[in-house]
């Protein structure tokens, strides 16, 4: 009896949340599924009919392919160099630096979060155009160099990127490095192992969900990314992510825009995929 | 530790705030330059800051931002506290399912999810405006807000819930007065993710938002693409100003370095 | 308790202020809606302001960056704007779609000020009716840098020219590129017919183009950022960026010619305030308003002949744009097809996605 009550207020706690989601994931997706086979907008006297031809012209277009393997490209880099420079940084934070400092120094990494993102990426703008910051400082220090204006560049895209999803690396990182308990890293070092095999059998299989889940965060957005390659990207700003987003608000053809969501999804989820067995076990939310 | 490991860590976080703050405090400094193409020679000028004084389309898609990001937080902390504690306290068979429900926020690209709602709530009558953004802002603020409660739930045994059953509590009783105080810190950093999220989102709002009806982050895109002077940078300056004071504030009462 | 049901009724207030939000941005009583390009004139402050204290009317702007978005506005929000400004050309589509609906110049008063070739053009009447007000025309050229360029440039093949690797700004247009492909190339901008040529002189491009930019404010920073030599750009922008911005540029039309359109006002389809529309529309065809615009400077050239007068013979236009010789090598842009449309967008996207390669 009581076992059943406790049933039932468990499905009323949840029953919110599922509901919520159904109406803002499932469905939407179900829909967009559908779209994607449209032969035009249900829009006013068309009457689209059920087709492959959205399918077929991105099979068919050598632009489409090279695009989403750009997109894809770009989530690689961004994540790469994420994790290169964030990792080093969580890795510091969680076990060299303490108390008030570390507090301070984490608090100004999560403070970003708080403030906008399109903002951020805006400001580089400023910072990378030719006669910007990083042209006038190389100008201060080598006066008759070259304007460097990297603005309008591919590099601009990555560093743009870069910037804006560097704190959730560095957090989730963070998080999980410090949960590695001293005296594991103290066992292994009694053991006699070297700094360089404690760091590589010890914190890192233990710091890995945090990784795992800080790359996650960051791939999946960036992959789908048009707002920051349009801003910083200049004649390098085409990616999969523009060309949907124009199929949406430009061109009305929405559902050639589904198609295309659709492969992209298709392609992060093989990708996921594909790194499940490295992932297993670790993956465990709650 | 040697001396020279530590200069080097310190120089190392050092230089990755700098990366962090270099091109905000740009941002911030052009908002105080006289031209309107962000040309230098720098001239001090508050003409932008004064600007934005009439500028009504900004202040209300400040307004906007803001309202959005407060419904956010208090609807995603109420339901996803919910099923946090559906999910640890009661065991719930369904949990593997709900895990799966909660992936797709994360697991599928923002402009995925967003223009898939555009399709559904233009064709099902919901249509766009504020409230199909918070529609959105929820379904993204949900997984962060189960996972971080769920995780303080975790950390806490349930005796003392049982011990006040046993002494005759009602479970409302027990959940107000014992588990909620226990969870409190992870509910009130659920509900600044919870903000976060929703005041930082641009993308589902920019394909839910219907003309006159805009945030802040995409008025400024929309600035950023169709003109712009520096009353951008001179609003960008403010926002990012009142979020480090607030959370500064907020800072004092919770410890972000998860102390353990 | 009694605390969690006090902040439930504050969220349930919120909710209710948000409710009214909502509400109170659908009914606002007398303004204007207009969608256009962001600093083509409708929403130049002075002339809000005026017009503002001359009918009380407030007038609101939607911006778009290209005409297809244009039509996906107003197919996505119908009944929520009032004007619309759209280039003749496009007219027929927008009311065979059932977009727009036809005017009555009866109450647009300066409508008989207009000249009589562009106020009847065939683009503006069918079936009877009228269904826009014609309003300005204007030239896309090649603009050149000033301090760059000592003598101006005359041919449009000095965008292909090494010289200027990497110093182009070109407008990200599908239509507007294949244009000017085709009168580098020699064709008919209007009907090419070698796709495959345009292509190639397109893709030809590459090593000179420096950045797309998409809306006129996008292409005035290049501008001031000193990114461009060259630029393909709308002739008025260049003018406004000379006199209003005070940067080094101009413009020619150049030999083998150049692009010019014609806009017009049109009404969407069941407006919520169509009496405010037409006054606004009577306002924004006078010559009031069009001496107003000369003034700051970048001002097209107006499509009422009593209006026109106010454009100095100093300006920009009248000394490039309008030269006899000059207008003879205008292209007015023409009707395009859906399927012509497809092939230039898919062509441009192609072409784009090679400039990133």
């Amino acid at each position: 009896m009581a076992r059943e009550k406790r049933r039932w207020v468990a499905y009323g706690l949840t029953v919110p949340s599922y509901l919520w989601l159904a109406v803002t994931v499932f469905l939407p997706l179900i829909v967009m599924l559908y779209f994607s086979f449209l032969s035009k907008m249900p829009f006013g006297t068309a009457e689209p009919v059920l087709t492959l031809k959205h399918y077929k012209s991105f099979l068919d277009r050598d632009f489409y392919h090279f695009l989403t393997w750009r997109s894809v490209k770009l989530g690689f880099h961004v994540t790469f160099f994420c994790l290169i420079i964030g990792f080093p940084a969580a890795y510091i934070l969680a076990r060299k630096v303490h108390g008030r400092w570390r507090e301070a120094i984490l608090l100004l990494i999560v403070l970003p979060f708080w403030s906008n993102t399109l903002i951020r990426i805006f400001a580089w703008t400023m910072v990378l155009r030719t006669n910007g910051l990083v042209d006038q400082m190389v100008h201060a220090i080598i006066p008759g160099a070259p304007s460097v204006g990297i603005l309008y560049s591919y590099p601009a895209i990555v560093i743009g990127l870069v910037h804006s999803f560097i704190p959730y690396m560095i957090l989730t990182c963070y998080i999980s490095l410090q949960a590695i308990e001293d005296s594991m890293i103290e066992a292994g070092r009694v053991l006699g192992a070297s700094s360089l095999s404690i760091f590589w059998r010890i914190i890192l299989p233990l710091s890995l969900p945090g990784v795992v889940v800080g790359v996650v965060l960051i791939f999946v957005p960036v992959v789908g990314a048009f707002m920051e390659p349009r801003i910083l990207g200049g004649r390098q700003s085409i990616m999969l992510g523009t060309v949907i987003e124009d199929q949406f608000t430009e061109v009305f053809n929405w559902p050639l825009g589904a198609a295309l969501s659709f492969i992209l999804l298709a392609i992060v989820m093989a990708i996921f995929a594909a790194c499940y067995p490295l992932l297993r076990n670790r993956m465990k939310l709650t | 530790m040697f001396k020279g490991n530590t200069m080097f860590s310190y120089g190392y976080l050092a230089l990755v705030l700098v990366f962090i703050y270099l091109p905000i405090l740009v941002m911030m400094a052009m908002g105080f330059n006289e031209s309107s193409n962000y040309e230098l020679p720098f001239r001090f000028s508050l003409v932008w800051f004064e600007a934005l004084g009439s500028n009504d389309a900004l202040w209300r898609a400040g307004r906007n931002s803001v309202l959005l990001a407060l419904m956010n937080t208090a609807v995603a902390t109420v339901i996803g506290t919910m099923a946090a504690i559906a999910l640890v306290r009661y065991k719930m068979r369904g949990h593997i399912v709900l895990q799966l429900l909660l992936f797709p926020p994360m697991a599928v690209p923002w402009l995925i999810l967003a223009t898939s709602m555009l399709i559904f709530f233009f064709y099902t009558g919901i249509g766009r405006g504020l409230h199909a953004m918070l529609l959105a802002h929820v379904a993204l603020s949900l997984p962060y807000v189960i996972i971080v409660v769920a995780a303080r739930l975790q950390s806490f045994g349930t005796e003392l819930e049982e011990a006040a059953s046993t002494l005759g509590a009602t479970p409302l009783q027990t959940f107000f007065r014992v588990t909620l105080p226990i969870i409190a810190p992870g509910v009130a950093a659920a509900a600044l993710f919870a903000f976060a999220i929703s005041f930082d989102q641009f993308v589902t709002s920019y394909f839910l938002s219907p003309p006159g009806v805009t945030t802040l982050p995409v008025e400024i895109y929309a600035s950023i693409r169709k003109g712009f002077t520096p009353e951008i940078n001179a609003i960008s300056t403010i926002i990012i100003t009142v979020s480090m004071v607030l959370l500064l504030v907020v800072s004092r009462f919770y410890r972000f370095g998860g102390a353990r | 308790m009694t605390r969690w049901i006090a902040y439930g009724r504050r969220i349930v207030g919120m909710m209710a202020g948000l409710a009214m939000l909502g509400a109170t941005s659908v009914a606002v009583a007398d303004e204007v809606r207009v969608l256009n390009w962001k600093g083509w004139g409708t929403d130049e402050a002075w002339a809000v302001a005026e017009f503002e204290k001359q009918t009380g009317t407030k007038v609101v702007h939607d911006y778009i960056t290209s005409f297809p978005e244009t039509f996906t506005k107003l197919r996505t929000n119908p009944g929520y704007y009032d004007i619309v400004v759209l280039n003749a050309a496009f007219v027929e589509k927008a009311a065979r779609e059932g977009l727009i609906q036809a005017v009555d110049p009866a109450m647009v008063a300066n409508s008989a000020d207009l000249y009589p070739d562009m106020r009847d053009t065939p683009q503006l009447n069918f079936d009877g009716k009228v269904w826009g007000i014609a309003w300005v025309w204007g030239g896309t050229s090649v603009t050149y840098d000033t301090e760059v360029f000592k003598t101006p440039p005359t041919s449009l093949d000095v965008l292909w020219d090494p010289a200027h690797a990497d110093r182009v700004c070109w407008r990200d247009n599908a239509e507007d590129s294949v244009r000017f492909a085709a009168l580098a190339l020699g064709q008919n901008p209007d009907q090419p017919e070698d796709l495959d040529a345009i292509r190639e002189k397109l893709r030809a491009l590459k090593p000179q183009v420096k950045a797309f930019w998409k809306s006129g404010d996008e292409w005035l920073k290049l501008v001031a950022a000193k990114e461009c030599d060259l630029s393909i750009v709308w002739t008025n922008n260049t003018e406004a960026a000379a006199v209003q911005d005070n940067l080094p540029v101009s413009f020619i039309v150049a030999k083998q010619g150049a692009v010019a359109f014609r806009d017009g006002l049109a009404m969407p389809t069941n407006p919520p305030n169509a009496k405010g529309a037409y006054a606004f529309m009577n306002y924004l065809i006078s010559k009031e308003f069009y001496a107003g615009w000369v003034k700051i400077g970048g001002a097209p050239v107006s499509a009422n002949s009593k209006a026109v007068e106010e454009l100095p013979d100093s300006s920009l236009t009248r000394q490039v744009l309008t030269q006899p010789d000059a207008i003879k090598r205008l292209n007015f842009k023409g009707p395009l097809s859906d399927e012509e449309r497809q092939t230039y967008l898919d062509l441009w996207q192609e072409t784009k996605a090679y400039f990133a390669e």
